[in-house]
C-alpha cells in the first residue's frame, strides 16, 4: 500500500540508541533498519505478521510484559531493550522449549536450519525431557520434491502462512489440536492430489529442517557454492541461486526476501527443474553430415568450416537473402547481438529473427 | 505506438496497483511470480479484471471475468472504449496535451455498442460496461496481457485497442499503470534489444535509416544491407516455396513450435544447408547438416532482459557437457570462418559493451554497473543514470502518442461442418515450450506426463467422450493423437492444447497464418474436429 504522506516521523530508543522512526513501523522494522540483530522464527517479512513464535520479545518501558517486536507498532518516545536480562532469559527458556519439541541435537543442522543456529546463539540451554506430540505426517507422500519430517516441525506456521498469503493456493493448512497439531492437507491426501502447485515456498521459507528438499540429499551438500543468476524459463527474470558442489549444480535456492524483484519467491520450474543441465541427452559433439547421409561426429575446427562454407555457398549461389538466421530468446543478450551481427556483418542479409517474434 | 515495445511499469510496482487488467494472459502458469503480485495486490484490496476464453485461476478471484470467445478482442475492446467514451469516462486534459488522432477511434467504435459486442464476443453487455467504468475509475490501473493477444492475425489490433485504453483514460506515466506486455521467454525482451530482428539494429535502429546504417557500418567495418529482412514467419513461408535456401537456427526447434509444422517439414527437406545449434537433440536436428553442441544459461556468463526491461546478470556455475561451447564463441568462430573480422572477444562484457555503445537506449548499461547495482532498466543513456522504472512519465515517449482506429476482422480460420471446433493453444505451469527442459524433470512429468485437449463438458458429451479417452484432433493441417480432458473451463465449442509434446506436436494443427505488421502466427485460432479412436492404450504408438 502506498504510504500515506501524513505519516508521522519521531524517535525511539533501542538499547539506549535514539532511532528516528515511521509510524505504522514495527519494532523489527527499526531495528533491521539500524542494523540491530532480534531473533526472529515465525517472521517472514512477505507474510503478515505473527507474532506467535516469541522469539523476538522484547522489553519495554512501562509494560509489563514483553512485547513481540514483528508486530508491535512503534509509538514516539519507546524506551525498548532487545538484549536485556530478562529478554535473555526469556529467550534461554523459549529455546529450551523448542528444541525439546525439535527433538534433534543441537549439533545436527538440518539444511542450516535457522531454529538450531538460533537456539546456539543462546548459551547452554535447560535439559527438558522431549516433548511428546503425536503429530501426523501424510501418509505416502509421493511429490518428487519435498518430504516432511513432523518430529522437527515446531509449529511455526511459516510454511502455511506462505501457501495462503503469497502462493495462495492453500494446499497446506494447520489441523488438529493442541499437542498433535501438525501440517496437513485437507484429508491428509498427496501433495500431489491437492491444490498445491510445488512451489517450494513452503520449504524455503521453513526455519527447522521439518520441510526438506528430497533431490539435494542425495548428494554431498557441504557447503555448496553459490552463484547468482537469472532465471532461463519465462520472462519474469526471477534471480536464483545455483548451489554448486563438484562442478554440479545440485539445488536451486532463492535470494533473501526484500533483495530482488521476486522477493525470495521461485516457481516450480525455477526452483526444481534444473536437471535438464546435467542430463545424458545433452549435445556434447559437433556433428556433420556425410555424404552417407548420416551424422557423423566432428572436430570444431571441421565444424565451423563447414557451417561457414556451406553459408557461403548458398549466398554465392543465391544471393544473401536466400539465407535466414532465427536467433533465439533463450540465449543471453550478447549472444543475440553476435547472431544479427553474424547475419548483418558477416553475410550481408537482414534475415534475422529470435525465436519468439512477438 | 507509444514508443518503447517493452513493459511500461515495473513488476515490483504491481502489488500496489488498484485496478488489474488481465487479457490473455494465464498469467499463474506462464508467469508465477507476477502472478504471485497480481495475487498480493488483490489481498490488498485491488479490483482484478479478467478477460480470457479459458476460465483460469485468475478469474477465480477476479471481480470481473469476461469469457470472450476465441478471436474477438477487438470488438470488445472497441467496446470498452465505447463505453468510456460515451460514459465520459476518459481524461480529456491528457488527451488534449499527450495523444492525437483521438477522433478517429470516437468515430471507430461509435457503432461498437456492449449490446453488440455481447452478440460477437459472448460477453454480457452490463460486465462490459462494468468493466470498463471500473477499469475507469482508478489511476493506478493496469493493463497485463500476453500470448493471447498477440498470436493472433489481428495481433496488432489487439495491442492497439489495448493502447488506446491506455490513452484515452491517461493511465500512462503513473506507477503501477500502462501497458504491460509478459514475455513469454527469458529473453524476448533481450533478443528484441539486441537487433535480433529483420527491421531494427541493436537499441530498436531501424535498418531503412541511413544514418543509423552508416553508423553501423563505421563500427562494424563491413557494409551492410539496405533492405529490410523478413521476418520468421516470412522466412519459414519462403522455405517452404524454396526461396530461403541456407538456414543457422540458433537455441529454438522450429519444427515444434512454429505453426503448420507439416509445412515447416517440407520447407527444411527443400533446405539446401541447414545449421542447427542447440543444447538438446531436437526434431529440427533431423534436417541438419552441421550441429554445433551449445552451452546452458547455467554454463555461460552475460544477460537476459526481462519483461520490465531490467538488464540482469547471468552468470556461469559449471563447465558445459563434452565439447559444448557458449553460443557466443560459436558465432565469432562462424563469422571469422566465413571471412569477417570478427573481434576475438574474450568475455561477453566486452560484446555487451560494443552492443551498448551503439545503442542510445542502454549506453549507460554495463557488465560492471549490474555487478555493482544489480539489474538495471532501460532507458538508461549514460553511465550516471539510474535506469529507468516506469516509461512516459514526462507523456510520451514520442511526444504524442496516436490513437489507431481499429475494426473488427474475424481470425483467419473460423470453424465450419467438416471443422466445427475452435482450438487454442498454450504453455502449461509444469511445462516450458517443447519441454526438452522440464521433460527431464520429476514434477512436471508427475503432474503433466502427455498432451492432453481441455473439451466442454456439453462437447464432450455429444461425442460420446470421457475425460481419459485417447482422441485424433484434426485441423486442414494436420491429426495429433492425444487425450480428453473432459472440463468447464473452456467455452462450448472451444478446446484447448498445450504444445509440449513432441510425440502429440500440436504445431502439426496450428494454422500459420500471420499477423500482417509482426508476422506471428495465428496460434489462438483454428478450427478443428475431434475423431474418435479405436486404439487402445496397449496399440497406442508413441
Amino acid at each position: 500500500m502506498e504510504k500515506s504522506p501524513m505519516t508521522d516521523k519521531f524517535d525511539i530508543t533501542l538499547n539506549g540508541i535514539r532511532l528516528q522512526c515511521e509510524s505504522g513501523e514495527t519494532i523489527l522494522d527499526v531495528a533491521k533498519r539500524d542494523g540491530t540483530y532480534i531473533p526472529t522464527l515465525c517472521h517472514d517479512p512477505r507474510l503478515d505478521p505473527a507474532g506467535a513464535c516469541r522469539s523476538c520479545l522484547v522489553e519495554i518501558d512501562g509494560q509489563r510484559r514483553l512485547q513481540p517486536a514483528c508486530a508491535f507498532k512503534v509509538t514516539p518516545d519507546l524506551n525498548i531493550h532487545s538484549e536485556s536480562a530478562r529478554v535473555r532469559k526469556h529467550r534461554k527458556i523459549l529455546m529450551s522449549l523448542y528444541m525439546a519439541d525439535h527433538g534433534a541435537p543441537l549439533e545436527t543442522e538440518h539444511n542450516g536450519d535457522q531454529l538450531t543456529r538460533m537456539a546456539r546463539d543462546c548459551g547452554p540451554l535447560l535439559a527438558l525431557n522431549p516433548v511428546e506430540a503425536p503429530r501426523a505426517a501424510r501418509p505416502a507422500e509421493d511429490n518428487p520434491y519435498f518430504t516432511f519430517d513432523p518430529s522437527l516441525c515446531i509449529l511455526c506456521a511459516r510454511c502455511t502462512r506462505y501457501c495462503d498469503e503469497v502462493e495462495a493456493v492453500n494446499a497446506i493448512t494447520l489441523s488438529e489440536r493442541g499437542a498433535s497439531t501438525t501440517i496437513a492437507t485437507a484429508g491428509q491426501r498427496t501433495l500431489m492430489d491437492t491444490s498445491c502447485e510445488l512451489c517450494g515456498g513452503c520449504v524455503d521459507t521453513c526455519p527447522t529442517g521439518a520441510l526438506m528438499e528430497k533431490k539435494p540429499a542425495k548428494l554431498n551438500q557441504v557447503n555448496p557454492r553459490k552463484v547468482r543468476t537469472t532465471c532461463n524459463y519465462c520472462g519474469v527474470g526471477c534471480q536464483m541461486d545455483l548451489n554448486v558442489v563438484d562442478d554440479k549444480v545440485i539445488k536451486v535456492s532463492s535470494p533473501e526476501p526484500g533483495t530482488t524483484l521476486n522477493d525470495g519467491n521461485l516457481c516450480v520450474k525455477g526452483r526444481f527443474a534444473y536437471d535438464f543441465i546435467h542430463h545424458q541427452d545433452r549435445l556434447t559433439s559437433p556433428m556433420i553430415r556425410g555424404t552417407d547421409g548420416q551424422l557423423h561426429e566432428a572436430t570444431w575446427a571441421e565444424a565451423i568450416e563447414t557451417a561457414a562454407r556451406g553459408l557461403l555457398d548458398v549466398k554465392e549461389r543465391h544471393g544473401a537473402d536466400s539465407l535466414g538466421f532465427i536467433s533465439s530468446s533463450r540465449c543471453t543478450g550478447e549472444e543475440n547481438y553476435m547472431m544479427q551481427k553474424l547475419a548483418r556483418a558477416a553475410f550481408g542479409t537482414n534475415n534475422c529473427h529470435q525465436c519468439a517474434a512477438t | 505506438m507509444l514508443g518503447a515495445g517493452a513493459m511500461t511499469n515495473s513488476i515490483p510496482e504491481i502489488r500496489d496497483a488498484e485496478v488489474l487488467f488481465v487479457i490473455g494472459s494465464n498469467t499463474t502458469e506462464a508467469h508465477p511470480i507476477i502472478a504471485m503480485e497480481m495475487k498480493r495486490a488483490v489481498r490488498n484490496g485491488a479490483q482484478l479484471i479478467v478477460a480470457d476464453p479459458r476460465a483460469i485461476w485468475l478469474s477465480d478471484i477476479a471481480t470481473i471475468y469476461m469469457q470472450l470467445k476465441p478471436g474477438t478482442d477487438v470488438w470488445l475492446l472497441n467496446a470498452l472504449a465505447h463505453v468510456l467514451i460515451n460514459e465520459g469516462l476518459t481524461d480529456n486534459d491528457f488527451i488534449l496535451n499527450h495523444t492525437e488522432n483521438f477522433e478517429a477511434v470516437v468515430e471507430a467504435v461509435r457503432d461498437y455498442t456492449p449490446e453488440s459486442a455481447e452478440e460477437v464476443t459472448g460477453v454480457a453487455a452490463d460486465l462490459i460496461r462494468k468493466a470498463a467504468r471500473l477499469y475507469a475509475s482508478r489511476r493506478k490501473a493496469g493493463i497485463y496481457y500476453t500470448l493471447g493477444i498477440t498470436e493472433h492475425t489481428h495481433g496488432t489490433d489487439n495491442v492497439y485497442g489495448l493502447a488506446n485504453l491506455v490513452l484515452m483514460t491517461g493511465h500512462l506515466g503513473l506507477p503501477s499503470a500502462g501497458l504491460n506486455p509478459l514475455r513469454g521467454q527469458n529473453n524476448v525482451q533481450g533478443a528484441n534489444d539486441a537487433g535480433a530482428s529483420p527491421l531494427y539494429y541493436p537499441g530498436y535502429q531501424r535498418v531503412e535509416d541511413e544514418g543509423v546504417r552508416e553508423k553501423f557500418e563505421e563500427a562494424w567495418g563491413a557494409s551492410l544491407s539496405p533492405e529490410n529482412g523478413i521476418n520468421l514467419n516470412v522466412m519459414m513461408a519462403e522455405m517452404a516455396e524454396g526461396n530461403l535456401k541456407g538456414m543457422y537456427v540458433m537455441g529454438e526447434d522450429i519444427v515444434l513450435s512454429e505453426p503448420n509444422a507439416s509445412k515447416i517439414e517440407r520447407g527444411l527437406n527443400q533446405c539446401e544447408f541447414l545449421v542447427v545449434q542447440d543444447i538438446f537433440e531436437n526434431e529440427t536436428l533431423r534436417y541438419a547438416d552441421v550441429i554445433l553442441p551449445a552451452a546452458c544459461f547455467a554454463e555461460k556468463d552475460g544477460v537476459f532482459t526481462n519483461s520490465d526491461r531490467r538488464v540482469q546478470r547471468v552468470r556461469k556455475a559449471v563447465d558445459p557437457p563434452g565439447q559444448a561451447r557458449a553460443d557466443w564463441e560459436v558465432l565469432g568462430d562462424v563469422a571469422r570462418a566465413a571471412g569477417y573480422g570478427m573481434p576475438h572477444y574474450t568475455h561477453p562484457r566486452e560484446i555487451y559493451a560494443e552492443m551498448a555503445a551503439l545503442s542510445p537506449k542502454f549506453s549507460g548499461i554495463s557488465h560492471e554497473r549490474i555487478e555493482a547495482e544489480g539489474g538495471l532498466q532501460w532507458p538508461c543513456p549514460d553511465a550516471n543514470h539510474p535506469g529507468t522504472q516506469y516509461l512516459h512519465q514526462e507523456g510520451p515517449l514520442i511526444g504524442k502518442a496516436q490513437f489507431q482506429a481499429i475494426s473488427y476482422r474475424p481470425s483467419a480460420e473460423l470453424p465450419s461442418d467438416d471443422y466445427p471446433l475452435v482450438l487454442s493453444t498454450g504453455r502449461t505451469l509444469y511445462h516450458y515450450n517443447t519441454a526438452t527442459q522440464t521433460r527431464c524433470d520429476a514434477g512436471p512429468m508427475a503432474h503433466q506426463p502427455e498432451c492432453f485437449v481441455q473439451v466442454h463438458k456439453r462437447d464432450a458429451r455429444k461425442r460420446d467422450l470421457r475425460h481419459g479417452d485417447l482422441v485424433v484432433v484434426v485441423s486442414r493441417r494436420g491429426r495429433v493423437e492425444c487425450r480428453v480432458h473432459v472440463t468447464d473451463k473452456v467455452r462450448p465449442g472451444c478446446v484447448w492444447m498445450p504444445f509440449h509434446f513432441a510425440e502429440s506436436p500440436t504445431n502439426k494443427l496450428t494454422n500459420d497464418a500471420g499477423d500482417s505488421v509482426t508476422g506471428t502466427g495465428e496460434y489462438k485460432v483454428c478450427a478443428v474436429r475431434l475423431e474418435k479412436t479405436d486404439r487402445t492404450e496397449e496399440t497406442r504408438s508413441v
